[in-house]
């Protein structure tokens, strides 16, 4: 900690305990903070590293040496004609990379996933939340339960089952069409197969961002509708002008959850891959192509490098956003 | 007149929201319900089924399927779902308590890497699994875990995500002042956190055990890789290796009734969870609203 | 709305207990994973082999095994099958540890792990003396010179099973070359019939490979006793023959190019949708699978189609042998189990009627109750003397990459873009062909 955190903290103690104590408390208060900026701050230093050691030993040990030794990997080429020696070439992995166009267009493909589903998803959800929250009737309350039911359901199974449904012989997409007389199109094809793995995230994850939406919107003081109301505004412009803005915070978070579960698109297009292999190649995000280089081509140190510059790109990218509302997720 | 002319607006705009509504829940629930019909289903049913798609056949075979669950490969399915409940909810609460303690000192305490620590625990929730996988492996083997089940549950109780949470929540709901009058009064700081923090973080605990119990329970990738023995594997990879088997063709058996049915089962505890357990959870994952 | 702590802790005390009780149930000796297996050990004190095997009925045969040895006991685990059991056995290399013993691999995949010096050459254990016993084919596909990389077991000699209803029903005569199957295709769909005459799929690296090679098609020249050296030899007239003449029965919509072994390819093969299956000799068992979906169906079995009926080629797709990894314990006790686990008659005849699969172990492919035996599936046909014996006994062996999975993998994605966009089978070729070689260059490899 340093100097210049202190008399900030100090202010906002005080300010606060004004606010919320009556007239004895805020003496104390000052007295256990100006021991607590003293002699006890060691101990509290203590304290708070104890807190964190759990935490800390499978941090340490699941994340920072795996991410260590991978970081090592990448450094480090073995080609499977050279006998198994592993060279050092430093950052030529990372040369390559970028140069591949097998992995640039991947996470091109990557951006316009996040730039069609992101929206698409968090749209949806403050959609369905802000019908929600104007009704109050039975069909609004067990709308709510079946529209986040698909959370329920583990990302694999949702994928499978989404797999047979596209499936034109096999699924129920040619009974549909056929009610207007029409024929279903192939959702596995290549042409479609987008559109097909943002349908699939969309429906599993839709509910959850909806809940938390609509639990930020119930959690609003009413009385600020009625101020509104008097002042002539309607539902939309309530809706738009009041809503959205309170509940920033809210779908700042969802924005992120969207944003690093598409970065990281992973368990959908491999799933998929088993009943579509032509339309989702192995190239087609970083993850998968990180995969297919371990554990079909023994790429190792080449699987590691695509995983890396993936982690960067997408750290890079997380940040920027994190950092532009850093107000609203509560960062600051 | 003004009124009647709101209420009529206001009665069509409801009738407008019901029909969206009504569209919205058609599209989450209708692959719900092919899979509750898919599991009435034979094999061939499946394949040339009288009904379509959509519907029922003629013969109901749900029982069987239940039946053959119980008999496939010795009744393996079971077992699965047995360890995916394992893992969920080592894994589950495990990572919970870890992320509720260190979440509350990266809020309450200050001290020297603070800051440094929290923005690596931003960073790693970037990270790509695949760049962990294999040094996991590794790592694993090491420590002699590899097709055990402490190596789904041991890398499963990392959730950075759950500790970012914790900790934007722990600022504001614990008051400082809260804390220092406790240890003016003498309390440690132990006993600080259990009886002042923790009622307080409740709605934070709840909603980060809902996440990683579920982020658990979803889990693939991992189990994938460090288990081999059928006997350990959770539903998820279970019913994809199934999956394989009637794809693969060679001398290959076809259960794609088992399929469609062990998904149907597997995904039921997590639904009647939801639903059973609704008043908690609704309230929990406003976590970012209450802020 | 009291949350008392001392609850909170007592649950999440028990949580722990539990979970700690949990984990240690299922494995009986958690710690130690290589002795969890899937099967009953009948001599706990005899030396323990590790398998991976992903056969049906394998577990029967393993018994039988434990049963009759007495030094020697197989503990078996199904790890996956084919690519899933693959990136495990990758993973444990890379890792140095975490291999089974033995290990079940298609024939296709050795030259993958030999490069990688994942696998224990047999022949001092005397493996070699083995040659006799199986097809010349099949042992030079898992043999280099005097080195044996595994031991055959099944194989996929290639046939054409048939709809003899739809083809009777529309007055065409089964095919016996390619010209006539593409006239076929064209008298079938002229008569009147909705479905395809088959399907080609992108997907099927194996099968697609057979097919080149029945043109006379052989793009790799490789020996593992020169492993950084190959010679790649993808586009050639033979490849642009046989992928040309697909690619103008999928154009003239006469074939389909749906991907293979997908649900709804199923549903095509039984519902009638195709009137022909080109299939390796297991192919039976995988539609014996879904037989009971379609009663008016009557399947036969013929030779594949030729190119020049005076001169036939029999292929193979699939198939698969047992060899003995690098991390074995105990090479020789591994060894042992490779070579003896299916050198046997009675596990034969499970390994026939349980589990679908086709010998390639002379005395079995000899003895009447195989020869002889009637598929119901097939309307009591003999399939095998009438088909697959031959293809088998013809198959001249093929020499597959050292990188094979990344082989298959362009190659679909090239044959994809041929059959969806403009791309000819030529430039399918082209590029697969530039891929590969550029991707050996990466790997250290000396092209020839």
């Amino acid at each position: 900690m340093t100097s210049a955190d202190r008399p900030r903290e100090g202010t906002l103690l005080t300010s606060s305990t004004t606010a919320a104590t009556p007239a004895a408390a805020p003496a104390r208060a000052e007295r256990a903070r100006r021991r607590s900026a003293g002699a006890l701050d060691t101990r509290r230093q203590w304290w708070g590293w104890l807190f964190l050691a759990p935490f800390t030993v499978v941090f340490v040990l699941f994340l920072l040496v795996p991410l260590g030794y991978a970081f090592w990997l990448s450094l480090h080429t073995k080609g499977i004609a050279t006998g198994g020696e592993s060279v050092f070439t430093g950052v030529a992995n990372y040369v390559r990379v970028f140069t591949d166009a097998d992995f640039l267009s991947g996470m091109a493909r990557v951006g316009r996933f996040v730039l069609v589903m992101v929206p698409i998803q968090v749209g949806l959800a403050v959609a369905i939340a802000l019908v929600l929250d104007t009704l109050a009737t039975r069909l609004s309350k067990a709308s709510r339960l079946l529209v986040f039911v698909p959370y329920a359901i583990p990302a694999v199974i949702g994928a499978l089952m989404w797999g047979f449904l596209y499936s034109p012989r096999f699924g129920p997409a040619n009974d549909l069409f056929g009610l207007f007389g029409l024929d279903a199109p192939d959702f596995l094809s290549r042409d479609l197969i987008f559109g097909s793995l943002v349908n699939i995230v969309t429906w599993q994850w839709v509910g959850y961002y909806m809940i938390i939406v609509y639990a930020a919107l119930r959690a609003i003081d009413p009385s600020v509708y009625e101020a509104a109301r008097l002042d002539g505004a309607g539902n939309r412009q309530i809706a738009f002008r009041i809503k959205i803005p309170m509940i920033a915070s809210s779908m700042v978070m969802i924005v992120v959850f969207a944003l690093i579960g598409t970065l990281q698109f992973f368990t959908e297009p491999t799933v998929l891959r088993s009943v579509a292999q032509g339309a989702i190649p192995t190239t087609y995000t970083p993850n998968l192509y990180a995969y297919s280089m371990a554990f079909s081509y023994s790429q190792f140190n080449y699987a590691s490098t695509i995983a890396f510059a993936l982690g960067i790109l997408v750290f890079i990218g997380s940040y920027v956003f994190l950092y532009a509302t850093r107000k609203q997720s509560g960062l600051k | 007149m003004t009124t009647s002319h709101t209420s009529r607006r206001a009665g069509g705009r409801r009738l407008g929201s019901h029909v969206f509504l009504l569209l919205a829940v058609l599209y989450f629930v209708v692959p719900l319900w092919w899979l509750v019909v898919g599991s009435t289903k034979s094999n061939s049913g499946l394949f040339v089924g009288t009904g379509g798609a959509l519907w029922f056949d003629d013969e109901l075979a749900l029982w069987d399927n239940v039946t053959q669950l119980f008999t496939y490969q010795g009744g393996i399915y079971w077992t699965w779902l047995r360890n995916s409940f394992v893992y969920a909810f080592a894994g589950g609460v495990g990572s919970t308590v870890l992320a509720v303690l260190a979440g509350y000192a990266l809020a309450k305490y200050r001290f020297r890497g603070r800051n440094l620590y929290f923005s690596m625990l931003l960073g790693s929730v970037m990270v790509p699994l695949t760049a962990l996988t294999i040094p996991t492996f590794v790592l694993l083997s090491q420590l002699g875990m590899i097709n055990t089940m402490w190596a789904v549950i041991l890398p499963s109780l990392l959730s950075p995500i759950g500790v970012y949470l914790v900790r934007v929540y722990a600022v504001d709901a614990i008051p400082d002042e809260m804390l220092d009058a406790g240890r003016v009064d003498g309390a440690g700081e132990l006993r600080l956190f259990v009886r002042v923090a923790l009622p307080l973080l409740r709605p934070a605990f709840v909603t980060v055990l809902l996440l990683t119990t579920v982020a658990t329970w979803n889990n693939f990738f991992l189990p994938l890789a460090v288990l081999r023995d059928p006997q350990l594997l959770p539903v998820t990879v279970g019913i994809n290796q199934w999956q394989a088997l009637s794809n693969a063709g060679a001398g290959g058996e076809q259960v794609w009734n088992l399929i469609v049915t062990g998904a149907l089962v597997s995904i039921l505890p997590l639904v009647a969870a939801f639903l059973g357990l609704q008043k908690y959870w609704q309230g929990g994952l406003s976590l970012g609203a209450i802020k | 709305m009291r949350f008392s702590t001392r609850r909170a802790l007592a649950v999440m005390a028990s949580g722990l207990v539990g979970l700690s009780v949990a984990a240690c149930a299922p494995g009986e000796g958690a710690g130690a994973s290589s002795t969890s297996c899937t099967n009953e050990i009948a001599k706990p004190d005899a030396t323990r082999v590790t398998l991976w095997a992903w056969y049906p009925a394998v577990e029967q045969i393993v018994d039988r095994f434990n049963a009759e040895h007495d030094d020697v006991q197989v503990c078996w685990t199904n790890a996956g099958q084919g690519a899933d059991e693959y990136g495990k056995f990758s993973t444990a290399l890379e890792a140095g540890t975490g291999a089974p013993d033995v290990i079940q691999l298609e024939s296709e995949i050795l030259p993958t792990y030999t490069i990688l010096d994942g696998l224990t050459d047999l022949a001092p254990f005397g493996a070699g003396d083995l040659a006799d016993e199986f097809p010349a084919g099949a042992w030079s596909d898992v043999s280099d010179g005097d080195a044996v990389h595994a031991v055959p077991v099944d194989g996929g000699p290639v046939g054409m099973l048939y709809r003899a209803d739809i083809f009777s029903k529309y007055g065409v005569e089964p095919p016996t070359t390619w010209d006539e199957f593409a006239q076929a295709a064209q008298d079938l769909r002229d008569a009147g019939y909705a479905g395809f005459i088959t399907n080609y799929a992108t997907n099927g690296g194996a099968f697609n490979y057979a097919l080149f090679a029945q043109a006379g098609w052989a793009p790799f020249d490789y020996d593992s006793s020169r492993p950084a050296e190959i010679g790649i030899d993808v586009d050639t007239p033979a490849a642009r023959k046989v992928l040309s003449y697909w690619e103008d029965l999928v154009d003239r919509g006469l074939v389909s190019s749906d991907d293979a072994f997908t649900s709804d390819y199923n549903t095509s093969l039984v519902d009638g949708t195709y009137a022909v299956y080109i299939a390796a000799a297991w192919g039976p068992g995988y539609l014996e699978g879904l037989s009971d979906a379609d009663s008016g169906a009557e399947w036969r079995a013929a030779p594949l189609p030729q190119w020049d009926p005076a001169n036939p080629v029999q292929v193979n797709q699939g198939g698969s042998a047992l060899a003995v990894t690098s991390q074995a314990t105990d090479p020789e006790a591994a060894a042992t189990v490779a070579t003896e686990l299916f050198d046997d008659t009675e596990t034969w005849h499970v390994g026939v009627e349980e589990a679908g699969l086709f010998p390639l172990w002379n005395l079995a492919l000899e003895a009447d109750w195989f020869t002889g035996r009637r598929y119901p599936f097939f309307g009591g046909q003999q399939v095998n003397r009438d088909v697959f014996l031959d293809a088998a006994a013809q198959y001249p062996g093929f020499t597959f990459s050292p990188f094979q999975v990344y082989a298959y993998d362009r190659q679909t994605m090239a044959l994809y873009d041929m059959v969806e966009g403009p791309a000819t089978a030529a430039d399918a070729l082209a590029t697969v062909q530039d891929g590969l070689v550029r991707y050996a260059e990466q790997q250290g490899f000396t092209v020839r």
